[in-house]
């Protein structure tokens, strides 16, 4: 092909037009910080833990802790929390795997193999994160109803003026905390979608191409 | 040890530094992304520099990791970004690097290539090296059947541009 003759003639001429940076400014190059992807994916993941921990300190829980101490939630309420600790760890630990494990020095195929099990992993972890949402609320709904006061009078109340009605009121609870979840979890999701929709993004742009070369095999 | 290493680092970084600025080139359009992109590739080849175990020649090496972070870990927003300047490095390119032909036909050569999609132009960066497949289907982990038939889709695809 005769274009690509001209091209590579011009290509060898070029080499001489490049700049040549010193060794002072190549040290001053490599001292600067790297700006990958996945690095970011594993610095939000631990800036968002913290975010959530230190919610929980400033949030008035008291009231909320009393309650549940008072009540045979407790052992439920810290089987979760140790459940969930130990669960984000394992999560932040993956998150650092992947980090660690993205080589540049693999070929481009496995490199970017690499880069979809990155993807993967924050998918699962933002999957977990909002089921585990919605666990915690359907628990809420469920000690509240159990448990408050206000809520077993007019339980008895209800179920005073026929079974029929305490029917409807059920359903109606079900109905109300099933948009409820829905309203937050869809929030949640724009949250997560902004932190690392973004960034998976420019990810699944490289996901595409890789697909490309697996066809052709 | 760590401050001896650097310095072995560096030397070789500086002597082959016309590599990272080829990448440099066929994968970004502008003086600041090129000056961007090349910081990106110095910052990987020195975190994977302990990796490096000198069995095979630092150029070669130097290739795959250029061509990886170009290709998959390169922020490409940043490509297309024009507006200020990042940091200066403290070198210069003159603009004539990217716009440096008079002959109407290499330029459109250069855009075409421009147009390709990043792995296409990892493959025909590599052939203006004279890279021969195997070297290319080694650095880019296709076969080298595969190389063969891409690289000829992509003279397909430069042709279909350039007659257009």
């Amino acid at each position: 092909m005769d274009e690509l003759d001209l091209l590579k003639k011009d290509w060898n001429k070029s080499t001489k037009k490049y700049p040549n940076l010193s060794k002072e400014e190549i040290y001053s190059i490599i001292s600067k910080r790297s700006s990958s992807i996945v690095k970011w994916i594993f610095i939000i993941s631990i800036l968002e833990f913290i975010l959530w921990t230190a919610l929980s300190f400033f949030g008035d829980s008291t009231e909320v802790l009393e309650k549940i101490q008072a009540n045979d939630f407790a052992f439920i309420y810290y089987t979760m929390i140790i459940i969930s600790y130990i669960i984000i760890f394992v999560f932040m630990y993956l998150f650092y795997k992947n980090y660690r494990n993205i080589a540049v020095t693999e070929n481009t195929k496995v490199l970017m193999e690499k880069i979809l099990k990155t993807r993967k992993t924050v998918k699962q972890y933002v999957i977990y994160n909002l089921s585990m949402m919605a666990l915690v609320i359907l628990l809420g709904i469920i000690m509240e109803l159990s448990t408050s006061p206000e809520t077993q009078i007019l339980l008895t109340d209800i179920e005073s003026k026929g079974e029929n009605n305490i029917f409807i009121f059920y359903l109606i609870i079900t109905i109300v905390s099933l948009i409820a979840i829905a309203v937050i979890l869809s929030l949640f999701l724009g949250f997560y979608y902004l932190i690392y929709g973004l960034l998976l993004k420019r990810l699944k742009k490289n996901y595409k191409e890789l697909k490309i070369i697996a066809n052709l095999e | 040890m760590k401050l001896d290493s650097e310095h072995n680092f560096v030397e070789l970084l500086q002597k082959h530094q016309n590599i990272v600025h080829k990448i440099c080139r066929i994968y970004t359009d502008n003086e600041h992304t090129h000056k961007d992109l090349f910081q990106e590739i110095s910052i990987q080849l020195w975190k994977a520099f302990p990796k490096f175990r000198g069995d095979s020649k630092f150029s070669t090496w130097m290739y795959r990791v250029g061509l990886n972070t170009a290709i998959t870990l390169y922020r490409k927003s940043l490509r297309t970004i024009k507006s200020q300047p990042i940091e200066s490095v403290g070198y210069k390119l003159s603009h004539e690097d990217y716009d440096n032909t008079k002959d109407e036909q290499l330029k459109l050569i250069y855009e075409a290539v421009k147009k390709l999609n990043d792995i296409d132009k990892g493959i025909i960066f590599l052939f203006l090296e004279s890279k021969n497949y195997k070297e290319i289907s080694d650095t880019l982990g296709i076969s080298e059947v595969n190389a063969r038939v891409r690289m000829n889709r992509i003279k397909t695809k430069l042709k279909i541009q350039l007659n257009a």
